[in-house]
């Protein structure tokens, strides 16, 4: 038995020895460095191979047990309830028989639709089968002390069942753990389940961390004298012993433990990377924390280290790929494939001249034979006599020559243009507006009303001719301006770039707050909240945007200030002008607003030519907007704050990239034509999880539980709290009791905390005195098997009670119930 | 139910011979429990420990207390010591480039990293 239990055998690498490269593949996760795997030693086929050292076993299934009735009902049963794992197994067994996670879930099963029960851990795969919208794994214990009964029944209920129990009832005495000064309603509570439910003849409570003290004291591995360090899941405690028996008045807790370890690094983790928090779960927490987490001897100096990002550093890093497809990556076109494509584009392109030119010239043809045929109609009607032309003209379908001069010229003119001659009929308007609209300028008393009427025609095609050529003139003197202003701009970034650039900036951010801040004028705040109200109805509570305020006082004012008493609203014409205001967007500075916002539109672009001018060619190259949508669709999260996320990781790559503009680049396209700025492609790197100072800085928490803000000593602090409240026993018996520490509980297992636990230790001891830290031989187990070797002694059943002790003596007995652990 | 399931004999059976009271019976279905346990706050509450001698070790007065230590200030973000603290978010960082990166860090970070050492804003 002993042999087995050599520390060597158990003992996890203190550092995680140097790293050894594992290929990083893109379809799977992989952890780029893995440290040595624990050895497995076979103790006994029933017990999980993954639960061996600081893997967990994650779904492993503890089969029921057969050979439960081979077992008198003498042999004690010895229940190890841990906050992680729930042990059960027979008294003086080396093992455990059944160990699952403690824990219960209650889902429904999808098809039958009933609420079932699993305890512990169960296969992923199976999970098809069951709704757990509303569950999730819940636990019996609130910090270290059981204070749900209900989920602790299943869990016992489970427990005995995989023990094999089928008798009518559990016919065997009990020894349980419980921590340490376990509150007496919880501790009552438990005895009256197991003596009321389960029949059980009589019960033990002992605290888990003694046992294990004890058995390692039975290995000689501490002495009589000595302390147990015992870092739980959700505590820590500090027990002394002085002749084998624990002193609970000087022992203490410090409430942190692997709990807070894991939930440090989970939360960390989903901090630094935020678009990869639904990878780091829990499970892969704890798994990375049980792999990689180690505590630093001297945390400052670890820190300093990689601060200063030392090679050392760089070592230690370690880096978890998530599964990473490369988004699709367009191929450049061969040039051969380039000259095809520009051949057959080209030929296209030929033939539709082609069928255009073909379509022109019978168009032409067709437009030159008429008007042949019109030119010799007006000849033949100079030829006859004036009685003939009204039967020639019946046959054509003209009424009169004026018309068929008129049809000439109009087939003139579009015969000038379809042969792509100029069209000189604006500029002979220009030249000849005057002849052209002789009645303009003749007043009105002395024209026939026919006249009038032909004199407003005119008027009118004359102020839109007007019009247009204004209109144009305006279109060309912009032109000319833009493009001197461009010329400008050019001029001034070729001269210093840099200071262009912030100008370039500056005049953005004032831009678009001006631009903003009328947008929110405008609408009074209504879209700020998201709620925007899309049936324009105004409810109680709401603020009103100008343009609905507006309408409401000219509603208000047409309602109330006419008619005094009656409603006359209608009975004139102009209180139907009324509506034409209210729909009018009656806003007066509109000309400013749509400058400026031109003008930011301007800017906006000129700064993305910027960017792209300053991007690493590199990153400009290949790829762009689609691996981000790509992405962004991964994630289905909005693609800016993906684009500021690369770029908060990556700011060397950005530096010259002002992110609050590239933030806001969803406004651009507002107005038109920049197109997204480039960014680098996504590689394989963005899909790593890099682990550096939390490998040793979530552990830390452990030393100073102050980083998490609890308020309390740390491990190695404990040890000088608990040996100072040990006020009863001289220093000879403190030298002793320092020189047998002993650490236990599944937290010990840091690479790197027993001789950090020493350093710390050794500071609050006198000078010299001595001191000897040892870890327990498998701190996981201890607390079981030393439990189920002291059950197995003769004098067990002296420290148990019964039912009728449990009734007859009542609760302050049971206050008072210690048991002895050395027999 | 799937032949898969019950193989794995993962679910807890309804009805187990060794139990004097069965689950159904103590928790009956359709009942309307209720909230019939209590936090560890009200368990340690109750068991009303002011009133037994001060030199006896409970729950409560077995807790560490403070260091005695100055607690040292660490970098949210970055986990190095910190020599700063943003007066805006109250958040401490090591070097001007953290600076940088806490001011661009939306309110719900902030608020989280400020969480994690238990001096978040809580409403009440």
């Amino acid at each position: 038995m002993g042999s087995v239990l050599l520390p060597s055998t158990y003992g996890f690498p203190k550092q995680i020895p140097s790293p050894s490269l594992y290929s990083i593949t893109r379809q799977e996760e992989s952890i780029v460095v893995v440290g040595e795997k624990p050895k497995v030693s076979p103790i006994s086929p029933s017990r999980p191979p993954k639960q061996r050292g600081r893997a967990m076993p994650s779904i492993w299934r503890p089969s029921r047990q057969a050979d439960y009735d081979c077992f008198s009902s003498a042999t004690p049963i010895v229940i190890d309830n841990g906050g992680s794992a729930f042990r059960i197994g027979w008294a003086g067994e080396l093992d455990p028989r059944v160990t699952f996670r403690n824990v219960v879930q209650r889902p429904r099963h999808k098809t039958t639709g009933e609420t079932v029960t699993i305890v512990g851990d169960h296969d992923p795969a199976l999970m098809k089968y069951f709704d757990y919208t509303r569950t999730s794994h819940r636990s019996a214990f609130d910090s270290n002390v059981v204070y749900q009964f209900e989920i602790m029944e299943y869990v016992l209920d489970y427990g005995f069942e995989r023990l094999g129990a089928n008798d009518l009832q559990v016919d065997h005495p009990i020894l349980m753990t419980e921590c340490v000064c376990n509150p007496i309603s919880s501790r009552s509570k438990m005895a009256e389940l197991l003596f009321e439910t389960y029949g059980v003849p009589s019960i033990a409570f002992g605290i888990d961390s003694a046992f294990s003290y004890k058995f390692n004291q039975q290995h000689g591995i501490c002495t009589e004298d000595g302390l147990a360090v015992c870092a739980g899941v959700t505590t820590s405690h500090v027990i002394p012993f002085v002749k084998g028996e624990p002193v609970l008045e000087a022992c203490c807790r410090t409430n942190i433990g692997g709990y807070h370890v894991t939930d440090y690094l989970k939360q960390l983790l989903s901090l630094k990377y935020p678009y990869h928090m639904s990878s780091i779960t829990w499970e892969k927490a704890e798994e990375l924390k049980m792999e990689h987490c180690y505590v630093a001897l001297d945390y400052a100096s670890e820190l300093q280290l990689f601060q200063k990002g030392k090679k050392e550093a760089e070592e230690k890093t370690r880096s978890w790929q998530l599964p990473w497809v490369p988004p699709p990556q367009e191929e450049a076109p061969s040039e051969e494939e380039l000259a095809r494509k520009a051949a057959l584009k080209e030929k296209q392109g030929q033939r539709l001249r082609d069928m255009a030119a073909a379509k022109r010239s019978i168009r032409i043809s067709e437009m030159e034979n008429e008007l042949h045929g019109l030119k010799d109609l007006l000849q033949q009607l100079g030829q006859v006599e004036e009685t003939e032309i009204s039967s020639i003209l019946s046959k054509t379908g003209y009424d009169s020559r004026q018309e068929i001069e008129s049809a000439i010229q109009k087939i003139t003119q579009s015969l000038r243009k379809a042969k792509g001659e100029p069209n000189e009929t604006e500029e002979r308007i220009d030249a000849s507006l005057a002849e052209k609209y002789p009645l303009t300028n003749v007043p009105d008393d002395m024209l026939t009303p026919e006249q009038l009427k032909e004199k407003r025609k005119q008027t009118f095609l004359k102020t839109t001719s007007e019009g247009r050529l204004r209109a144009k003139q305006k279109r060309f003197e912009e032109e000319s301006m833009r493009e001197k202003q461009n010329q400008q701009e050019e001029e001034k970034r070729l001269e210093n770039p840099e200071l262009y650039l912030e100008k370039l900036h500056a005049r953005y951010r004032e831009l678009s707050e001006k631009v903003e801040q009328r947008k929110r004028l405008k609408t009074n705040g209504a879209r700020t909240n998201g709620n925007q109200n899309l049936s324009g109805g105004v409810g109680r509570g709401e603020r009103l945007n100008a343009a609905q305020k507006e309408r409401m006082r000219l509603l208000t004012t047409a309602a109330f200030d006419r008619g005094k008493g009656e409603d006359t609203f209608g009975a004139r014409d102009e209180d139907w002008q009324l509506y034409k205001l209210m729909s009018k967007d009656n806003d007066d500075e509109d000309n400013g607003q749509e400058e400026d916002e031109a003008e930011l539109a301007r800017v906006t672009a000129r700064l993305q030519s910027e960017i792209q001018r300053t991007v690493p060619c590199s990153f400009a190259a290949g790829m762009a907007s689609q691996s981000l949508i790509w992405l962004a669709s991964l994630y289905t999260r909005d693609l800016t704050s993906f684009m500021v996320w690369i770029i908060l990781q990556h700011p060397k790559d950005w530096l010259d990239i002002d992110p609050t503009f590239v933030a806001k680049s969803d406004m651009v396209p507002l107005q038109g034509t920049p197109e997204l700025p480039r960014f680098r492609p996504l590689t394989a790197e963005d899909f790593q999880i890099v682990i550096g100072v939390e490998r040793f800085r979530c552990p830390e928490i452990l030393f100073q539980p102050n980083m998490v803000g609890v308020d309390q000593a740390g491990l190695d602090e404990m040890v000088g709290v608990s040996l100072r409240r040990l006020s009863t026993v001289d220093d000879a018996v403190k030298d002793r009791i320092s020189n047998s520490i002993l650490v236990t509980g599944g937290s010990s297992l840091f690479p790197g905390l027993v001789p950090r636990l020493e350093a710390g230790i050794m500071q609050i001891r006198p000078y010299l005195s001595p001191l000897k830290v040892v870890r327990a031989s498998d701190p996981i187990l201890d607390a079981w098997r030393g439990a189920a070797t002291y059950a197995a002694s003769s004098h067990f059943a002296t420290q148990t009670f019964s039912m009728q002790d449990y009734y007859e003596k009542g609760e302050a007995w049971l206050r008072q119930y210690h048991i002895q652990y050395t027999l | 139910m799937e032949p898969e399931v019950v193989n794995s004999e993962m679910l807890l059976p309804p009805v187990l011979p060794f139990k004097r009271v069965q689950m159904s019976d103590k928790y009956p279905k359709g009942h309307a429990r209720g909230r019939h346990w209590k936090h560890l706050k009200q368990i340690l509450q109750a068991e009303n420990y002011a009133s037994y001698p001060a030199d006896e070790p409970n729950y409560l007065n077995i807790e560490t207390p403070p260091s005695i230590y100055p607690s040292k200030k660490f970098c949210d973000i970055t986990g190095y010591e910190a020599l700063y603290i943003d007066p805006r978010t109250n958040l401490r960082y090591a070097n001007p480039d953290v600076f940088k990166r806490i001011r661009m860090l939306p309110d719900d970070h902030v608020q989280r990293y400020l969480a994690l050492r238990n001096a978040a804003v809580v409403l009440k």
